[in-house]
């Protein structure tokens, strides 16, 4: 049995691109370009757009390297929460405003420190789980999820668009929530 | 009797953002004082970012990793040496820029050249007055630059309801990447700073630095990065030193275009 090569952690490539090491973006690019795409195309179902948010994702994180607190947070999760907050605004046309209310801290302990998804096959382990936990449950609950996370909709709009009552749809969020978590335990 | 903590379901809901109106405004209230809640907030938001990671992997075109390659090395290029001089066409209302920095940088010509008179000793001051004043003629060539430049757009930012009064005024070439700011807020209060946001068409903003209260008579130059076109320009109130995304309320606003 061989030992399989360590990747070199995104701490160290980030301050990599600190000093101006293009190589270091290059390789976060490799290591998430292909996972932040698939949530931005099953958001904004666009391959044009998809691509441009994607670019000015990775240009962002090249322009503010220097300010990125990786104690604050892991980068795969600023990536995903960036990336689903823009793909989102431009999909819904919001406004400067809500643009702006982007939260930084936002992506602050969104993984879990035991979900070591800088390794490219524990993390696709990952992603395979999710999906299958997604499509256990029953319709209803994860069209409810479905919504609210790649559709960016609120409650109230998730009971407008269905026409099923508010207090419905926070029962199904927090079901399905809830089996989510049995699930992925 | 137990401690009314916030609902699960509404935390749930708020950290797929989907809790809204008054509901979502009590929890926020709520979260600020509740470690308790703040926790619960984090295990439902590792629950949540999950959900993304369900959508299959779509690997990009090598296209888009090769344009994103292209524009890093432009913008490392572009750091390293200045833009080249445009042809001048000054502006009317750019001679108030250039007239704050040409008095900035007489001043400080006058300084190092008394300096130079007096005493050698006070070599290491000389110097840094040297190399400011080289700051600041690089920032009037600059600022000639894009008051000059027939395609550099005038923005004017006003305050926004319930903020501080204020105005600002942003000349920005986006040809360029470059800006000149120049503007007056109420002072901010202690532990913030006024942060200046490029807002483009599509994306998160771009910072364009810090700006002090009073800048009406010492505009600041502002660089980002060439072809970087701008749908707004906004001042937010934001903890000393800024923050790499805007966190705080906006101040100033002025839509571009």
């Amino acid at each position: 049995m061989t030992a399989q090569p360590q990747p070199v952690p995104d701490s160290a490539l980030i301050e990599s691109m600190r000093t101006g090491d293009e190589a270091a973006l290059s390789t976060l690019y490799d290591r998430y370009s292909a996972m932040l795409l698939g949530m931005l195309m099953r958001i904004l179902r666009d391959p044009q757009a998809a691509e441009e948010v994607l670019q000015d994702i990775f240009l962002q994180l090249w322009r503010n390297a220097a300010q990125f607190d990786a104690a604050r947070g892991s980068l795969p999760a600023w990536l995903m929460v960036i990336g689903r907050n823009r793909a989102i605004s431009r999909l819904r046309g919001r406004r400067d405003r809500e643009v702006l209310e982007e939260e930084e801290g936002d992506y602050a302990n969104t993984f879990a420190s035991g979900q070591n998804i800088e390794d490219e096959a524990q993390r696709a382990q990952l992603a395979r789980n999710m999906a299958a936990a997604l499509g256990q449950l029953p319709v209803e609950q994860r069209q409810a999820v479905e919504l609210a996370y790649f559709e960016g909709m609120t409650q109230s709009e998730i009971a407008t668009q269905t026409g099923i009552p508010l207090g419905t749809i926070k029962t199904r969020v927090r079901t399905a929530m809830q089996s989510l978590r049995q699930i992925m335990a | 009797m137990t401690t009314p903590h916030a609902n699960p379901e509404d935390l749930d809901l708020y950290a797929l953002g989907a809790l809204d109106g008054e509901e979502k405004q009590s929890l926020e209230v709520h979260l600020r004082d509740c470690s308790y809640c703040q926790q619960q907030l984090v295990a439902a938001r590792q629950r949540t970012a999950l959900v993304g990671l369900a959508a299959p992997p779509v690997a990009p075109r090598p296209q888009v990793k090769a344009a994103l390659m292209d524009k890093v090395r432009a913008e490392k290029q572009s750091a390293a040496s200045p833009t080249p001089s445009s042809k001048a066409r000054k502006k009317r209302w750019g001679l108030r820029f250039s007239f704050g920095f040409g008095l900035a940088t007489a001043a400080l010509a006058l300084a190092t050249f008394e300096l130079a008179k007096q005493d050698l000793d006070r070599g290491e001051q000389l110097r840094q007055l040297q190399a400011q004043h080289a700051q600041d003629a690089a920032a009037l060539q600059a600022m000639g630059q894009v008051t000059g430049a027939p395609d550099s757009a005038q923005i004017t930012l006003l305050q926004q309801p319930n903020g501080p009064p204020g105005q600002a005024h942003m000349l920005y070439n986006a040809r360029m990447g470059m800006g000149v700011y120049s503007g007056q807020i109420a002072p901010a209060p202690s532990g913030k700073s006024y942060q200046l946001w490029l807002v483009p068409s599509s994306g998160a903003p771009v910072s364009a630095g810090l700006v002090d209260a009073n800048q009406q008579n010492g505009a600041v130059v502002v660089r980002l990065s060439p072809g970087l076109a701008a749908k707004a320009f906004a001042v937010t109130l934001e903890p000393q030193g800024g923050r790499p995304q805007p966190t705080g309320p906006m101040v100033l606003v002025g839509a571009a275009g």
